[in-house]
């Protein structure tokens, strides 16, 4: 404005003091413009959160009411000045219908940075600012309304560096206020225009715009290129923000994944962020993309999680937490964040690996060769290009901290693994997050979060020993289970901790039977059953029975009895596991015909209470089906055996 | 486990109305004045054999709820205030019977199922007449839990702690008179040793209310539990008590040290939760068994700032403008899948504080609390769901895939069949 009118060759010629003077009633209106809305600015940014509980909107209002005044000047001042300088301008709108077309108003209207446009742009940030302080003090409709205002001010311009914050940042708004509303279309409107907005402006002009304060600073005081392009961008990450949250809420969650990530690169892009959130954010991320089967994805929220909760720093020692509180909030923070963050690459590993072994089992649980072949050929070199495409879409990353992230990556597998070799990788690299995790969950104080951590490693070693050709080695890695969990399963508390109780009992009864297996299949390969082996054999086969004991004993009333109707959640591992207990009484060696007699009847015994379970409860046939076929089966066909054995024992004696 | 009793309430509701219907329209039918009148008091019956049906089938869906140790909530309505009354608010929220209560909701009437249902004339008696028993199960050695919950000035100070001068105490003080009371009862069989922590849990902090002034500020406390599965404030000091007069006066010195505390903050003091620990180790003289109990008692804060940050569950979470923080972030990714691996998301301490006593068996009482003329029960439950996902005992039960072992089965049964000899190990 003063450069139009200190030139003295456009509009009226005016003298020297007539310039001056206009001049200075000008910009000293303009500057306790520009004041008062810095004033209102600090009273709603900074006051406001000094604000007393029964008067919580104080500087919200005092900095309403500073708008107010900011739009009456305006609305006086900025006409004369408009028409004495530019009448041209002027002319157009009237020339213009007012037009809602979202797409339409890039091409009509003033042109933005017209004297006209951008007085109709300061107008519509003010509606704006009163917009926002409407909706912030719980006045909806009244913000809406200035919001609204706003929306119709702009229609007229077209898109300009100058105003196109504002076209995207009042829809923002509008996004969240119709969705405080339960009208998450409307705000999905709104906001997809915006993200288009955004598109179509960065690929037809691009170059850095104006912030909306800047609307009301001297020209001087303009904001630097790099700090308008940082609002901008930030303006847009709310509105892909916005987006995530209104297509999680509409059940789209594919597209509310994408809109996350998203938002995560450009958080880091602007480094906007705040390293710990955004790492745990990107860690939770991977867990998504592991339910997908997306590992190259999951693998590289997890590296870019690493590399950046590294970024908010030291732990504090000991001793400096000793010292002050807030080193001890500090250390307990980032020594939770990063265990947290090694707890999500522990599932990476250990549901890569047991995916692998679903693609690769038979249908006994074994190593399937011809599937074996068959994985292999399909991960040949097409397919990682495939992927090559794939990746450059979900990159991570600052100029910064690229390097470290892929750096991590290569450290782990992210295609499935083929064969033990492979399989060890990824088991290795899972089994020191399993100790890095464990160093912050300690037993004591995080019980169920450390018993859950060394379910996971149990499961690691489980699904290691299926690539594990060398049954004595396998049977190795399965005695590791067991030598994990039986302590612990002892020590804990079953009134306090049922559930983990039932989940470790249930476990070490499945890995003894495992290794019964396992022992078993050794000796017939040897074909020497020596009595070593078979009192081997015999104790594994007890403490399986042990503890699916130990597991139905815990489904008993506090009285000892057994409940008429089991619970849903209990209902099939407790009635497999009376399938169990029955095959493995029956599979006890003796060379005692009594006691041969003794762990048949024991076995039928069990098979009974499966089959009459099912009869009084019908219900529960569908949960066991295959189970309870093969125990009737065996309550009509053991008898025979048990009699035959029985005959036999009395001719003997 | 909240909808589904919600679900089963509506169900029952539905086809024993639905019964109630036909036999309506039979009256239409019938023309003669004397039959007319007989349908009628027939149909007057079947009104009245439906309600106490319905009564009667709630209370055992109840009993069987409480016998399975899960949580259980009461749902307590408190009386019209006079502001509201002068204002002249319409009732919104009405108890239907003991169990249910209903809501005039924008979208038409609603009604919900509680384990109990208060309405403005019950005392604080009534109220606590059903919570008597939970503080049993602690002295029994459980973890229990009883907290309040709902709106600022929906009256759950007034459930937990009472009125300003105790003319009408509240949980919180009546369970300090029952322990002692259970306590004296079993003097002869058992020797008993009550110790009390008592905590405010602020900004995400928890402060211990033992301490004051400075001191207080520097202490770092923390929730933690161990192997034996007791819950424990680390950091915190824990004092013993003699009788319920004592447990009186240091919940009093507390109550005076969590006011300091809020004032000398200076910042929004709604988010302050008042969490009491009660631990009762008692040894049984005739055995020397040791068991350790424990009742918790928390006074949860109100809500009021909801609608300004956002706290309803289908509002867009906006950014925080000054930190940088884009918070609800986690929330959406973690919605994402029902299923994710793991979860590293944590609210705050107070979920992770809550969820341990409402998972695994504790015995937990929730009072929800409502005025009549508003209702914030949706952002309730969905805590609520959030805080209580059950997990499955073990997924490899939960597989029906043909493992080895049924396959070998198989290979047994077939030469069972055939009459085949069948070597030992191999039945």
């Amino acid at each position: 404005m003063d450069t139009t009118l200190s030139t003295p060759t456009t509009g009226p010629r005016l003298s020297h003091t007539e310039i001056t003077n206009m001049a200075s009633t000008y910009s000293h209106e303009w500057r306790a413009v520009c004041d008062k809305f810095n004033n209102a600015q600090d009273l709603s940014e900074v006051e406001s959160r000094k604000d007393p509980e029964n008067d919580p909107f104080r500087s919200k209002y005092k900095a309403r009411e500073l708008l107010r005044e900011i739009y009456c000047s305006l609305k006086n001042f900025d006409v004369g000045e408009n028409e004495s300088v530019n009448d041209e301008a002027d002319q157009r709108p009237t020339e213009q219908p007012v037009d809602g077309g979202m797409e339409e108003s890039f091409g009509r209207g003033h042109c933005g940075d017209s004297p006209a446009g951008s007085r109709a742009a300061k107008l519509g940030a003010v509606e704006y600012y009163l917009g926002v302080n409407h909706v912030e003090t719980e006045e909806l409709s009244a913000g809406e309304e200035h919001l609204m205002n706003c929306m119709t001010l702009l229609e007229k311009c077209s898109i300009s560096p100058e105003n196109v914050s504002l076209f995207i940042q009042v829809r923002n708004q509008l996004g969240i206020l119709w969705a405080g509303r339960d009208e998450i279309e409307k705000a999905q409107g709104f906001l997809e225009t915006a993200e288009a907005m955004y598109i179509r402006y960065m690929k037809e002009d691009g170059q850095p715009p104006m912030d909306l304060t800047e609307f009301f600073v001297a020209e001087e005081e303009a904001l630097p290129q790099q700090e308008r392009t940082k609002r901008f961008e930030m303006a847009y990450t709310h509105t892909l923000y916005y987006l995530a949250q209104v297509y999680k809420n509409l059940e789209q969650y594919e597209k509310a994944g994408g809109y996350c990530h998203s938002t995560l690169q450009r958080q880091l892009e602007f480094n906007q962020f705040l390293p710990l959130e955004w790492a745990i954010n990107a860690a939770t991320l991977s867990q998504y993309y592991i339910t997908k089967t997306l590992y190259m994805e999951g693998r590289h929220c997890l590296s870019a999680a690493s590399v950046i909760a590294d970024l908010a720093g030291e732990v504090p020692s000991e001793a400096a937490a000793q010292e002050s509180e807030a080193e001890a909030e500090k250390r307990d923070q980032l020594r939770q964040k990063r265990a947290e963050i090694a707890r999500c690459w522990i599932k990476y590993c250990l549901n890569l690996l047991q995916d692998a072994k679903k693609l690769l089992e038979d249908n006994i649980g074994e190593l399937d060769m011809d599937r074996q072949a068959e994985l292999r050929a399909t991960r040949l070199k097409e397919e990682e290009e495939k992927e090559r495409g794939r990746k450059s879409a979900v990159l991570f990353g600052s100029s910064d901290t690229f390097d470290s992230i892929c750096g991590l990556e290569e450290k782990v597998s992210c295609v499935f693994p083929v064969d033990f070799e492979e399989a060890r990788a990824i088991f290795l690299v899972g089994q020191t997050y399993v100790n890095q995790a464990k160093e912050y969950f300690e037993m004591d104080g995080h019980v169920t979060d450390h018993i859950e951590i060394l379910q996971d490693h149990s499961a690691l070693f489980k699904a290691l020993a299926f690539f594990e050709e060398d049954l004595e080695r396998r049977c190795k890695m399965h005695k590791r289970r067991v030598d994990m969990m039986e302590p612990i399963c002892k020590d804990l508390n079953a009134q306090y901790y049922l559930l983990v109780c039932r989940q470790l009992q249930f476990e070490l009864a499945e890995t003894y039977y495992e290794m019964m297996d396992l022992k078993l299949a050794v000796a017939n390969k040897q074909d020497d059953l020596d009595a070593h082996t078979v009192k081997k054999f015999n104790h594994l086969c007890s403490s399986s029975t042990k503890f699916y004991q130990m597991f139905l004993d815990s489904v008993r009333s506090p009285e000892g009895k057994w409940p008429e109707k089991l619970e849903d959640e209990v209902l099939r591992p407790a009635l497999v596991a009376k399938f169990r207990v029955a095959r493995l009484h029956s599979r006890l060696i003796s060379s005692s015909k009594t006691i041969q007699l003794e762990n048949l009847n024991r076995s039928l015994e069990c098979y009974n209470f499966v089959v009459q379970y099912c009869k009084d409860n019908p219900e529960a046939k569908s949960a066991i089906e295959t189970e309870l076929e093969l125990s009737e089966e065996m309550v009509s066909l053991l008898p025979l055996k048990i009699n035959r054995l029985q005959a036999n024992l009395a001719s003997s004696n | 486990m909240f909808v589904v009793y919600v679900f089963r309430g509506v169900l029952i509701h539905s086809t024993l109305g639905c019964l109630t219907i036909c036999s309506l329209s039979c009256t239409v039918s019938s023309i003669p004045c004397w039959q007319l009148k007989q349908v009628r008091e027939e149909n007057r019956k079947v009104v009245e054999n439906y309600t106490s049906e319905r009564t009667m089938r709630k209370k055992y869906y109840n009993m069987v709820e409480d016998m399975k140790g899960k949580i259980r909530v009461f749902c307590r309505i408190r009386p019209m205030s006079r502001t509201e009354a002068a204002q002249g608010g319409a009732i919104a929220v009405g108890r239907l019977d003991d169990y249910s209560v209903t809501v005039e909701t924008s979208r038409g009437p609603r009604e919900f199922q509680f384990d109990r249902v208060f309405s403005g004339e019950s005392s604080q008696e009534d109220v606590f007449q059903d919570t008597n028993r939970l503080i049993q199960s602690a002295i029994d050695g459980f973890n229990v839990c009883i907290f309040a919950y709902g709106q600022t000035g929906s009256g759950k100070t007034f459930t937990m702690v009472g009125d300003r001068d105790q003319r009408s105490p509240g949980i919180m003080p009546r369970a300090f008179n029952a322990v002692f009371d259970i306590l004296q009862e079993n003097a002869t069989k058992f020797d008993f040793k009550v110790s009390v922590y008592m905590l405010e849990l602020y900004n995400d902090r928890l402060q211990d209310l033992f301490v004051s002034g400075a001191e207080a500020q520097s202490r770092r406390v923390e929730i933690k539990r161990n192997r034996k599965g007791l819950v424990f404030a680390q950091g915190a000091e824990t004092k013993e008590a003699s009788s319920a007069g004592e447990l009186f006066a240091m919940f009093q010195q507390a109550c005076a040290n969590r006011h300091n505390a809020a004032t000398k903050m200076n910042v929004e003091s709604s988010r302050s939760h008042l969490i009491i620990g009660i631990m009762v180790e008692s040894r049984n003289l005739t055995n020397g068994s040791v068991s350790f109990g424990k009742l918790s008692l928390v006074d949860l804060a109100g809500s009021e700032r909801a609608a300004k940050t956002g706290a309803k569950d289908d509002q867009l979470k906006e950014a925080n403008s000054i930190n940088k923080s884009l918070s609800a972030l986690g929330d959406v990714i973690s919605a994402l899948s029902s299923d994710l691996p793991h979860i590293p998301y944590r609210n705050s301490k107070l979920t992770q504080i809550m969820q341990d006593s409402l998972g695994g068996n504790a015995k937990t009482l929730m009072v929800v609390n409502v005025s009549p003329s508003d209702c914030n029960l949706d952002e309730t439950l969905t805590s609520l769901i959030y805080a209580t996902r059950v997990k499955t005992i073990t997924n490899i039960a939960q597989r029906n895939l043909e493992s080895k072992e049924i396959a070998q089965l198989k290979e047994v049964i077939m030469k069972l069949r055939s009459g085949q000899p069948v070597e030992d190990e191999e039945v």
